[in-house]
């Protein structure tokens, strides 16, 4: 399958302060990339590049084959942009928007109605009328309405309610099926979950990893609060597949971390005893970075990880 | 050249052309209106009667007693100057820098549009800009000055649009060009304007002292002179060259800087 974003060693410096660093991946056409990293890793700095807003200080940056530019336009036709913050003209509707970028694309996106109408927009309100998630359903409509062959989605659902999320992964999931390319970068694990085929995994501006979601899923790391009807000791935990760590917050209550993705040992060790409540949370992506992919970049997890290119 | 961007360029500055367009069509209308009770006269003498330096405060050293002195001193010397400088410095700030810090340059670089095609399109946009402030200076005074026995004629009402236009463009092509370098369009137009308020006071202070005269002959607020052209009909080649030369150099340059830079 040929190739839609390429990157090699790309290394971008805001003069002695590291964006990203020898980073390369490769995403084939119809994929759902899932590029993920704590805020002020590098995620926005590698799309800028792709997007050709920034020049790299080394490497190369390619799509769909063609090396990106500068002053490219003709690669941009193909790609729809949704950016983390949406910055829009305050004193203009979205319809004015919608119309603009209409224009600059030689005419109004095939799906702009129906994305109008499935997010529940009001193109008549000016941007500065707008809440943080309706600014965010205008730079969809913007990003997505001329059906791109590659879509880059930096944080595509934040502000968004709940619903609007499931449209958004909905219309996500329905673009790549028709073909499209999906770049989609984020902090939050469960967003990348929910759609992605392969993650790639960067930190303080390094790719420290690339796997597909199978692998990172039995990394995930998942918090457990239990407070059984009567004191219950530590041991009970003993030989617990996943349970790395245990700890005693009262007499009856206790934590354990869980790692992996297989719970039915837990539950079924669980269920031996009468539980007064119980609470799962998944931990956040810092600590699963903190788990797995620690600041040299060595772990053993990483190493060993399916497809993995640890550095 | 883009069409679509240059009419939302346009369109995102309705309010502010609007307001200096009546603000100018006003300020015209009302000095072509004193001109026969200022103009000569007792307050032509108090005018007259005050120190070079003093006069040179407000870009005269015509005759004020002329109708180019009168224009000069009152309104088409220091007070244009000020006026339709903040205009394209403002114009200019956003043209580059004000969209990058406000992050809708992410917005038009994410769409199949060239640098060098927005950047022109910017270009085209000031000269849109520019010619409309100088038809809303120049037009009401050669409509209105008939009312009030003031014919410029066709020739000086030409050469005073084409140099006033010409003067707009190296103003707003200086700040373009600092527009093109930096990130903020305060600090763009923060540098635009202190160099063209050091050719100023460069100009005031080489009253006293020749030394401080360190622009000389490529100042460009010492050579608006537009009292001469309303007295003789004429201006000085020099002046041509030179505000042709610094807008044309400095619009290039900008286009030149933003394809290259790094849009973040």
């Amino acid at each position: 399958m040929a190739a839609v974003i390429e990157c090699a060693a790309l290394t971008k410096f805001y003069g002695k302060s590291r964006g990203v660093e020898d980073l390369t991946l490769t995403v084939p056409e119809g994929m759902v990339f899932g590029f993920l990293g704590p805020n002020g890793a590098g995620k926005t700095t590698t799309i800028r590049c792709l997007l050709g807003m920034l020049k790299p200080t080394a490497g190369q940056v390619r799509l769909f084959g063609e090396e990106v530019q500068l002053d490219g336009a003709s690669l941009r036709r193909k790609i729809g942009y949704v950016a983390g913050e949406v910055q829009a003209y305050e004193k203009e509707t979205g319809r004015w928007h919608i119309d603009y970028v209409s224009g600059l694309r030689g005419g109004r996106g095939a799906l702009t109605d129906e994305l109008i109408e499935r997010l529940e927009f009001d193109p008549g309100r000016r941007v500065k009328e707008l809440s943080k998630g309706n600014k965010q359903k205008l730079a969809l409509i913007l990003g997505l309405m001329h059906d791109p062959d590659l879509l880059i989605l930096d944080e595509p659902t934040s502000g968004l309610d709940p619903l609007n999320q499931e449209t958004v992964f909905d219309i996500i999931q329905e673009r790549v099926s028709g073909g499209a390319t999906v770049f989609l970068s984020s902090h939050i694990l469960s967003e990348v979950e929910r759609v992605c085929e392969r993650v790639g995994i960067i930190r303080n501006g390094t790719l420290v990893a690339e796997e597909s979601m199978k692998s990172l899923l039995g990394k995930r790391l998942r918090e457990l609060n239990v407070t059984f009807a009567g004191p219950v000791d530590v041991s009970f935990f003993d030989g617990i597949q996943g349970v790395t760590r245990v700890s005693v917050l009262s007499p009856a209550t206790v934590n354990a971390r869980v790692r992996g993705g297989d719970l039915d040992a837990l539950i079924k060790r669980l269920a031996g005893k009468p539980i007064v409540d119980l609470s799962i949370e998944h931990a956040s992506l810092e600590e699963v970075f903190m788990e797995f992919y620690r600041e040299d970049g060595a772990a053993a997890d990483v190493a060993s990880a399916e497809g993995s290119v640890g550095r | 050249m883009s069409w679509t961007i240059l009419r939302a360029t346009l369109h995102q500055r309705r309010s502010s052309m609007s307001w200096f367009g009546v603000s100018l069509i006003a300020y015209s209308w009302m000095m072509v209106w004193f001109y026969p009770q200022i103009g000569g006269g007792q307050y032509a003498d108090l005018v007259e009667s005050l120190p070079p330096e003093m006069l040179q405060l407000f870009g005269g050293d015509v005759s004020f007693a002329s109708l180019g002195g009168y224009f000069q001193t009152e309104y088409l010397g220091l007070m244009w100057m000020l006026i339709v400088t903040s205009a394209v410095l403002i114009y200019a700030s956003r043209a580059f820098a004000g969209e990058i810090a406000d992050g809708t340059m992410e917005l038009l670089l994410s769409q199949p549009v060239s640098r060098v095609k927005l950047a022109l399109t910017r270009v085209a946009g000031l000269v849109v800009y520019v010619l409309a402030l100088a038809a809303t200076t120049f037009v009401p005074i050669q409509l209105f000055g008939p009312t009030y026995d003031i014919e410029l004629g066709a020739e000086k009402f030409w050469l005073l649009m084409a140099l006033g236009t010409l003067f707009m463009l190296a103003v707003g092509g200086i700040g373009m060009l600092a527009s093109s370098l930096f990130r903020s369009g305060g600090k763009a137009s923060s540098l635009a304007a202190g160099i063209l308020v050091l050719m100023w006071v460069s100009d005031l202070v080489a009253n006293f002292s020749e030394f401080a005269d360190f622009f000389g002959p490529v100042n460009l607020i010492s050579s608006w002179q537009p009292g001469k052209i309303i007295n003789d009909a004429s201006a000085p080649a020099e002046v041509w060259w030179l505000y042709g030369i610094v807008a044309l150099f400095s619009l290039v340059a900008c286009v030149f800087v933003f394809m290259r830079r790094d849009v973040a």
